[in-house]
């Protein structure tokens, strides 16, 4: 008899592992998984995986790039906050989605956690 | 003669099943090649597929810059879940457009889930395929066995009750119901671009409860419907139409022949709470032009007499317990009308009464016939889940059909329908891959 994964259960588990490694006891400012939940209700996850390049970068790839760098979280702000367009990859250009986050300290939160990829 | 219902019942004895069945059950026409009570289900392996709650996620609107981002990439043919892939992601979804005022739900509906989790187990032997999937109803107290009636106000027979999106039953002018359904659309990769896009190919502004709906008058003007002499749009592909985004551009009734013989179509196949589970029946329809049924008869027809406009059954009050429904048992208690059952020819002098109610179909397995009755199943609603096995005879070889193989792999997309309602109202899945005895998402287990 083949044996089948359920296709939830592989899922379920790496959210739990993921959890895991977010919820740091005593770091009282980064509530990642609310982060993270800010981030899909934004639809930034139909086009930023963690790992994979999708329409736009991996954020793993963005957490690359900013590496070191002093003003990171300013710059990730900034993207996600004025919109403007992005280059795609078959050189055309869209606008970029801004985020329904009024509260800059969140918005922070939200890039911390990006670059923490 | 051993048939799949009595066998599945004899399987779950526990179940309360809500039908006015019993002796039916031996009316469920040809005997299912194999004995179904012997498929060990509890061996094979459940694949959750998660459905959700798309509202009017057309192929017009998913082209457009409404949605944002994306259009672009769809209109390509773009893979839905090459974005729509996280591990959550029918649920965010769905809750998305069920949460108020979303662009893609115009009509508020409180308390309705915004995704289902069915699961879904598949075998097959030489002669059939058996699909097996389960789901929680959003009504825990009811299994949706009911559907709008005929109703007498005195003079005439009139339709009564509506399906919960339809203006009237959202306005609380007639009460909602409507027939639970499990549907399938199986595409064996003939039909470009459902490997990525699934059903929503076959969804489309002006259809019924969608965008900009058709008017009786437009489908009256429109020369390609009214050569298939149709009253309003339906499922359609891209195909068979010049331009896929504009139902009114349907192309000649000899171009959509000819996709057929190509087999550029998709089998529907869908399973009614109301109009076929009794008699132990599954829908099979085809969908290109139109949402069709295959050629021959289903497993239910049309309780109303087009010259006398009356019903053309009525019950046996021996077997029912009355010859109607009436306004104190309607949704309440089954009435499932059944050929040889427990119906009998309506009598016009029978004494009728303003409130009194029959159904709107009146069901046979007998009468059923041709390629529209290849499909059998049976569903059970116990604890508020439904469990439904449909049978499928494998190499169908009829113009209206996909025939399954041992060995083949078949895209398919799954809906469900609970809670009274139709059309828009139900619960969708991204597209996923069944395998008989091959590998994919879903892999049906060779029966010993
Ligand atoms: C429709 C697809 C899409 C959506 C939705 C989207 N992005 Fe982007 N994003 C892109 C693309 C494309 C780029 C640009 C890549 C480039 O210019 O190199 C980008 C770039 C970025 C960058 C900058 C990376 C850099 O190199 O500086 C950040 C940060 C970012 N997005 C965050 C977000 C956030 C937060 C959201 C949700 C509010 C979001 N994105 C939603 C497509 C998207
Ligand atoms: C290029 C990436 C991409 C592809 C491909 C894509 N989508 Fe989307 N989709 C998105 C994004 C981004 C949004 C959010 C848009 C917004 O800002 O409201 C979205 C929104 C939606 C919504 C509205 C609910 C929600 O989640 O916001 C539905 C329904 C939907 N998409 C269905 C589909 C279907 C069905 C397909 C395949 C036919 C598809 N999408 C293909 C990126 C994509």
């Amino acid at each position: 008899m083949p044996h089948q994964a359920p296709l939830g259960y592989v899922a379920m588990l790496a959210a739990f592992v993921g959890l895991g490694l977010f919820v740091l006891p005593g770091s009282a400012q980064t509530d990642a998984p609310e982060v993270e939940a800010l981030f899909k209700e934004n639809d930034c996850h139909k086009c930023h995986h963690p790992t994979r390049s999708k329409k736009g970068p991996a954020l793993q790839k963005i957490a690359e790039k900013y590496k070191g760098k002093a003003d990171a979280g300013d710059k990730v702000v900034e993207q996600m906050s004025k919109g403007g367009k992005v280059k795609l990859d078959d050189g055309t250009e869209d606008d970029h989605k801004i985020i329904d986050v009024k509260d800059p300290k969140i918005r922070l939160e939200i890039a911390k956690w990006i670059l923490s990829h | 003669m051993r048939t799949f219902r009595a066998a599945e019942r004899a399987r779950s004895r526990t179940i309360a099943l809500a039908t006015v069945a019993g002796a039916l059950a031996l009316t469920a026409g040809p005997a299912m090649a194999a004995d179904v009570s012997k498929i060990d289900w509890d061996k094979i392996v459940p694949t959750k597929v998660v459905l959700f709650y798309p509202g009017q996620s057309s192929y017009e609107w998913l082209r457009s810059d409404a949605h944002k981002g994306a259009a672009k990439e769809t209109q390509r043919g773009d893979s839905c879940v090459s974005c729509h892939d996280d591990a959550k992601e029918e649920q965010i979804q769905g809750a998305k457009i069920l949460k108020g005022g979303h662009p893609l739900e115009p009509i508020a509906l409180s308390g309705k889930n915004g995704h289902v989790d069915l699961s879904v187990q598949a075998a097959f032997d030489d002669k059939n395929a058996y699909i097996r999937a389960r789901w929680t109803t959003n009504n825990k107290t009811r299994p949706g066995v009911d559907y709008p009636v005929y109703r007498f106000d005195g003079k005439e027979w009139k339709s009564y009750g509506a399906q919960r999106l339809q203006p009237d039953a959202v306005a609380g002018k007639t009460p909602a119901v409507y027939e639970d359904r499990l549907s399938l659309m199986l595409d064996d990769g003939k039909v470009p671009g459902f490997a990525n896009q699934g059903c929503w190919l076959t969804c489309h502004d002006g259809q019924r409860t969608m965008l900009r709906e058709a008017t009786r008058a437009e489908v009256a003007a429109n020369p390609l419907l009214s050569a298939i002499k149709k009253a309003d749009v339906r499922k359609y592909l891209p195909v068979s139409r010049a331009d896929p985004n504009d139902w009114k551009t349907g192309k000649s009734v000899e171009e959509i022949a000819k996709a057929k013989a190509g087999g550029e179509f998709l089998d529907l196949i869908q399973w009614r709470a109301h109009r076929t589970n009794v008699v132990g029946g599954v829908d099979d329809g085809y969908v290109l032009e139109w949402r069709n049924f295959d050629s021959g008869k289903n497993h239910f027809a049309s309780n109303m007499d087009d010259a006398t406009k009356t019903p053309k059954f009525m019950f046996d009050a021996a077997k029912q317990g009355g010859k109607s429904q009436t306004d104190a048992d309607f949704l309440k208690k089954d009435a499932i009308l059944v050929k040889g059952g427990n119906a009998v020819p309506f009598d016009a002098n029978a004494g009728w009464k303003a409130g009194d109610m029959l159904p709107q179909y009146v069901l046979s397995a007998a009468d059923a016939g041709g390629s529209a009755a290849d499909n059998k199943g049976i569903g059970v609603w116990k604890d508020g889940m439904w469990t439904v096995v449909i049978v499928r005879p494998l190499a169908l070889a009829n113009d209206d059909d996909k025939g399954l193989r041992a060995g083949g792999v078949y895209n398919v997309g799954f809906a469900v329908h609970d809670d009274h309602m139709t059309a828009r109202g139900h619960h969708v899945s991204y597209v996923k891959t069944l395998g008989l005895g091959a590998k994919a998402d879903i892999e049906a287990i060779k029966l010993p």
